[in-house]
C-alpha cells in the first residue's frame, strides 16, 4: 500500500511537471506565435457595441420578464446572456492584441504615436480585465437566469474608450487607412 | 587498470560547470550593464558563486565534519530562497514598468496569488512533512519545497498573466523568469521525492538531477541575456490632418 507521504510526493511531482510543461509551452509560443495585429483590429472594430448594449440592457430584460412566461423568459435570457458573453470574450481577445499594438506604438520615436500608444495599452489592459469580470457575470446569468442582472456600463465605457483611442492612433498612421502598420509583430 | 568513478566524475562536473557559467553570466551582466536594471538578480548570481566556493571548500577539505557542511548548506539554501523571492519581485516590476495601471492592479493581484500560495505551502508543510528522521536538515528541505512551490506558482502566474493581458516582456527578464521557473519546478519535484525516497542511491541520483537542472537553468539565462532584444513592431507614421481627426472625434462624441 502507498503511504500518504509517498502519495503527497508523487502529487507534487505531478504538479511540478505540469508547471514545467506550461513554462515550456509559454516559452515556445512566445517564440513562434505572432499576432496578426491588423486582423485583431478588424475583429475589434467589427464588434457591434449597440448590439452588446441591447443584450445587457436592464430595461429590455425587465420588459421580457414582465411579458413572457417564466420558462420562455429563462430560455431567452440564457440565449441573450450567452450572446453577450461571446461579445465580451471577443472584445477581451481583441484587447490583448490591442495591448500589443499600444506597447509597440509606445516605443515609436514619434512622441504623438508614443503617447497614443500609452493610452491604447492602458485602455486595453483595463478592457481585458473588465471583460473577464463581465464574462464571469454573464456566465452566472447563463447558469442562473432567474437572477436579476444589473447594467454593465464600465465594460461598455472601456470598450468605447479603447475604440476611440485606437481610432485616434490610427488617424496618425500611414498606409492602410485606419490601421497602425506593423512591420513585425 | 585505472578505475574511474563515473558517478563522482559526473557529480563534480555538474556541480562545478554551472558555477563557472554563473561567472560568465556575471560578466555578461556587467558588460551589458544589466546589473543596473536587475540588481537583485546580479546579487543572486554573485551570491550563488560565493556559496559554491564556500560549500566546495568545505566538501574537499578533509578536516571538516559532514555535520558542519550540512549546517552551511542549510543556511546558504535559506538565504538563496530569500534572494529568489527578490529576483521574482524584480522581474514583476520590470514587466509592469510601463503601465501605471498595471503597477497597481496587477501587483495587487500578484499579492493575492502569493498569499494563496503561501497558505498552500504552509498546509503542505503541516500535512506532508516528508522525511522526519533527520530533524532540522529535513526541516530545511520542507521549507525549500514549500518555497519552491510558492516561487514556481508566482512565476507561472506572471507568465500566464502577461500572456493573458498581451504584455511584452523584455528578453532578459523573460529569460530570468523562464530559467527560474524551470529551476523551482524541478526543485519542487526533487525535494518532494527526497522526502519519500531516502536510500543512498536514490539521493545520489536526485543530486545529479538537481545539479543537471541547475545547469539547464543557467544555460537558459545566458542564452536569453546574450540574444539581442527582438525588434518591436515598428509603427510607421506620417501624421495627417490632426484638426480633421479631432473634428471626427467630436462628431462621434456628439452622436453618442
Amino acid at each position: 500500500m502507498v503511504s500518504p507521504a509517498m502519495s503527497a510526493a508523487w502529487i507534487l511531482v505531478g504538479v511540478a511537471f505540469c508547471a514545467l510543461g506550461i513554462l515550456l509551452y509559454v516559452a515556445i509560443r512566445s517564440r513562434t506565435r505572432r499576432v496578426d495585429l491588423e486582423k485583431a483590429v478588424q475583429t475589434f472594430r467589427s464588434l457591434d457595441i449597440e448590439a452588446f448594449r441591447n443584450l445587457v440592457d436592464a430595461a429590455e430584460e425587465a420588459f421580457l420578464r414582465n411579458n413572457l412566461p417564466p420558462r420562455k423568459f429563462r430560455e431567452i435570457k440564457r440565449q441573450r446572456a450567452w450572446a453577450a458573453l461571446m461579445y465580451a470574450w471577443e472584445a477581451g481577445r481583441a484587447a490583448t492584441a490591442l495591448a500589443k499594438i499600444g506597447q509597440a506604438a509606445q516605443r515609436n520615436s514619434d512622441p504623438k504615436i508614443a503617447a497614443s500608444g500609452v493610452q491604447v495599452a492602458e485602455s486595453a489592459f483595463r478592457l481585458r480585465l473588465q471583460t473577464i469580470a463581465a464574462c464571469l457575470r454573464l456566465l452566472t446569468e447563463v447558469l442562473l437566469p432567474d437572477l436579476e442582472s444589473r447594467p454593465v456600463p464600465p465594460l461598455v465605457d472601456q470598450y468605447e474608450r479603447a475604440a476611440e483611442t485606437l481610432f485616434r492612433l490610427s488617424r496618425f498612421s500611414s498606409g492602410l487607412p485606419g490601421f497602425v502598420r506593423s512591420k513585425s509583430a | 587498470m585505472l578505475f574511474i568513478d563515473w558517478h563522482r566524475l559526473l557529480f563534480f562536473f555538474l556541480w562545478i560547470t554551472p558555477h563557472v557559467l554563473l561567472g560568465v553570466l556575471a560578466v555578461v551582466l556587467c558588460k551589458r550593464r544589466l546589473y543596473r536594471e536587475l540588481p537583485c538578480f546580479f546579487a543572486y548570481v554573485l551570491y550563488e558563486i560565493a556559496e559554491f566556493i564556500l560549500l566546495f571548500t568545505l566538501y574537499v577539505v578533509p578536516n571538516v565534519a559532514g555535520e558542519h557542511y550540512k549546517y552551511a548548506y542549510g543556511a546558504t539554501l535559506l538565504l538563496s530562497i530569500v534572494l529568489r523571492f527578490g529576483v521574482i519581485d524584480e522581474v514583476s516590476k520590470n514587466l509592469f514598468r510601463e503601465s501605471p495601471f498595471l503597477k497597481v492592479s496587477a501587483r495587487r493581484s500578484l499579492q493575492c496569488v502569493t498569499g494563496l500560495l503561501i497558505a498552500i505551502g504552509v498546509l503542505l508543510a503541516a500535512y506532508a512533512p516528508g522525511d522526519s528522521s533527520a530533524k532540522w536538515y529535513a526541516g530545511v528541505f520542507v521549507v525549500n519545497r514549500g518555497a519552491a512551490m510558492v516561487q514556481c506558482g508566482l512565476l507561472l502566474a506572471l507568465l500566464l498573466f502577461s500572456s493573458f493581458l498581451g504584455l511584452s516582456w523584455r528578453r532578459p527578464a523573460f529569460g530570468i523568469a523562464l530559467g527560474l521557473g524551470v529551476l523551482t519546478s524541478a526543485d519542487l519535484a526533487m525535494f518532494a521525492l527526497r522526502g519519500a525516497f531516502t536510500s543512498e542511491a536514490a539521493l545520489r541520483f536526485l543530486d545529479l538531477l538537481m545539479t543537471g537542472t541547475y545547469l539547464v537553468c543557467i544555460s537558459i539565462w545566458i542564452g536569453y541575456l546574450l540574444t539581442p532584444e527582438l525588434e518591436p513592431a515598428s509603427v510607421t507614421v506620417v501624421p495627417r490632418d490632426e484638426v480633421e481627426t479631432w473634428n471626427r472625434e467630436f462628431q462621434q462624441f456628439l452622436k453618442q
